[in-house]
């Protein structure tokens, strides 16, 4: 499903949480929306999720307007699309296997068929035989996938994830993120991935929206973002990541005052050599690496540009000329 | 200790687990969706689910008000509508009137607190997955809060205990009664000491049964 929001605003006193957001979230993708905390992304998926209404703005699925149900009408549509959650917010009354029934029971399905889709749902998100346990006896990554079973009970459009790995250590994350995007696949769905973490954007998303203080700043392919990063916020979210990376090497103890990201594209000419020849500019190589980034091949390089910072800034432009994304202290 | 004193104590604890039993039961039954509305009605990041600040401030005034009423006055007052309810204002029977309505503020406030301990994200959650207000209260915020609530149960019959004994001022009979009549006005303090001792054992059977049960109830969780 098609999910669309024009002109979106909510305001709690004189906080601006979400400030005129626009966006279209195209069907049957993985769609990231990333933001430092405070960015106004929680607030953004409850508005988007009919959890709560916007001051100004409208919500559209495909092409029905959902931001001013009320009533019977909101809830029937609640029914149609899931959500999972950062602790996620399971019934601690319920084992596993009623915790995935509870929105089917909500919607009076009939008990054999619950029973039979309850199994299925185990099944789907690798808990077969689980059912019967209880809640706290569960890891992390196992409440996860019985909040995924519960969200995909009733065959939805939409799966919300609200920082559904934040809790989650990075093996977990990985094993989550990779059945969202079995799941995905398998179900058409159209998932919405609201995140802090560029490590999920990277590793599941098609398309991202990068939120600072309400307003989306950047909006693209998750490959464009990443090889070529316009806002500040952008970049912040990937130098972390460049730092935390294993498949950089690194043989330099010297940070390096520039990172350099090359796409598949440019990296076939030797453009530190060609900008080198024209510039007279030095390069020192700090660090070296691929990122694998929805699934391109992107090469990253840490260094510090010589002699003089008149060489610094003829390389920069250079480079840039060449289509080389260029981030550091400038 | 003679046996006509026995047979006296049998029959007023048999009055007091009628008069705990039924004011338990009725001030459940009044205290329970004062509790509930107490706690939906309440601001939504603690977990409310109909939040309206002016309903929810007049509910939880006047709860306050009913629990600030001493005792022994509520005694007094509410005679002419035990007379009204069960058509004689002493007995047993005339008691279960104000011990319910005393009790009932009470266990309304036991409730809310209880449900304040639910997680409101669980509670966001069913909303999200279009649950309607009646689902979001019995299908999710009782059961979740179960363990609580049952806690708040054992507190709630032992006070009942405790309040049915002070009924007998005015003539309730059960444990208090016989306290009061044979061992403070007739100086037989064998009476007394046999009424503390029954009520002892009560209070302490209720207090290891109630916490048997929330401790189950956990291990299942």
């Amino acid at each position: 499903m098609h999910i669309r929001l024009k002109n979106l605003k909510r305001d709690y006193g004189q906080l601006h949480a979400v400030q005129d957001v626009s966006l279209d979230i195209p069907s049957n993708t993985i769609y990231g929306i990333i933001g430092r905390s405070g960015a106004g992304k929680s607030t953004l998926v409850r508005l988007v999720s009919m959890l709560e209404k916007p001051d100004a703005g409208e919500v559209y699925y495909d092409d029905e307007r959902v931001d001013n149900l009320e009533g019977k009408a909101l809830i029937e549509k609640r029914r149609h699309i899931g959500m999972i959650f950062q602790n996620f917010n399971l019934f601690s009354s319920r084992n596993a296997s009623e915790n995935i029934a509870y929105p089917m029971e909500i919607c009076k399905m009939d008990k054999a068929y619950i029973k039979k889709r309850v199994n299925e749902l185990l099944e789907l998100v690798g808990l077969e035989g689980r059912g019967d346990a209880p809640i706290s006896t569960l890891s992390g990554g196992q409440k996860q996938r019985v909040a995924i079973a519960r969200a995909l009970a009733c065959k939805p459009d939409i799966l919300f994830c609200d920082e559904a790995t934040s809790a989650l250590d990075p093996q977990t994350t990985r094993s989550i993120l990779a059945l969202i995007k079995e799941l995905q696949a398998k179900m058409n769905l159209t998932v919405v991935m609201i995140t802090h973490q560029m490590e999920v954007v990277r590793d599941a998303c098609q398309r991202v929206a990068v939120l600072d203080s309400g307003r989306i700043v950047e909006e693209g392919l998750v490959s464009d973002i990443f090889a070529n990063p316009k806002s500040e916020v952008t970049n912040d979210f990937l130098s972390n990541l460049t730092n935390v990376k294993d498949s950089i090497v690194r043989w330099s103890n010297v940070a390096g005052r520039f990172t350099l990201r090359f796409r598949g594209g440019t990296t076939d000419e030797p453009v530190i050599s060609n900008v080198t020849a024209e510039t007279g500019a030095t390069f020192n190589i700090r660090a070296a690496g691929v990122q694998e980034v929805a699934g391109e091949e992107l090469g990253v390089m840490v260094l510090d540009i010589g002699p003089d910072e008149q060489h610094v800034k003829a390389a920069i432009s250079l480079l840039r000329k060449y289509g080389v994304s260029v981030e550091g202290d400038l | 200790m003679d046996s006509q004193m026995l047979s006296q104590l049998f029959e007023a604890t048999g009055e007091t687990l009628v008069m705990v039993f039924f004011s338990t039961l009725f001030s459940l039954v009044l205290g329970l969706p004062i509790g509930v509305l107490l706690h939906i009605t309440g601001k939504e990041e603690d977990g409310g689910i109909i939040p309206s600040a002016v309903f929810n401030s007049v509910l939880s005034r006047i709860v306050n008000v009913l629990r600030s009423f001493p005792f022994i006055i509520l005694l007094i007052v509410l005679i002419p509508l035990s007379r009204l309810i069960v058509g004689t204002s002493i007995g047993t029977k005339a008691a279960i009137v104000p011990l319910s309505i005393a009790a009932a503020p009470f266990v309304a406030r036991i409730i809310e607190s209880a449900l304040k301990e639910v997680d409101p994200g669980v509670i966001q959650a069913a909303k999200a997955m279009g649950s309607t207000n009646w689902q979001l209260v019995y299908k999710v915020l009782i059961p979740e809060a179960m363990p609580a609530l049952m806690s708040g149960l054992t507190l709630t019959i032992i006070n009942l205990i405790g309040y049915s004994a002070m009924a007998g001022t005015i003539g309730g009979g059960g444990l208090g009664d016989l306290a009061i009549r044979y061992g403070y006005q007739r100086f037989r303090p064998s009476y007394l000491v046999g009424a503390v001792i029954v009520i002892l054992i009560m209070v302490e059977i209720i207090q290891v049964a109630g916490d048997r049960i929330v401790k189950r109830m956990m291990a299942k969780r």
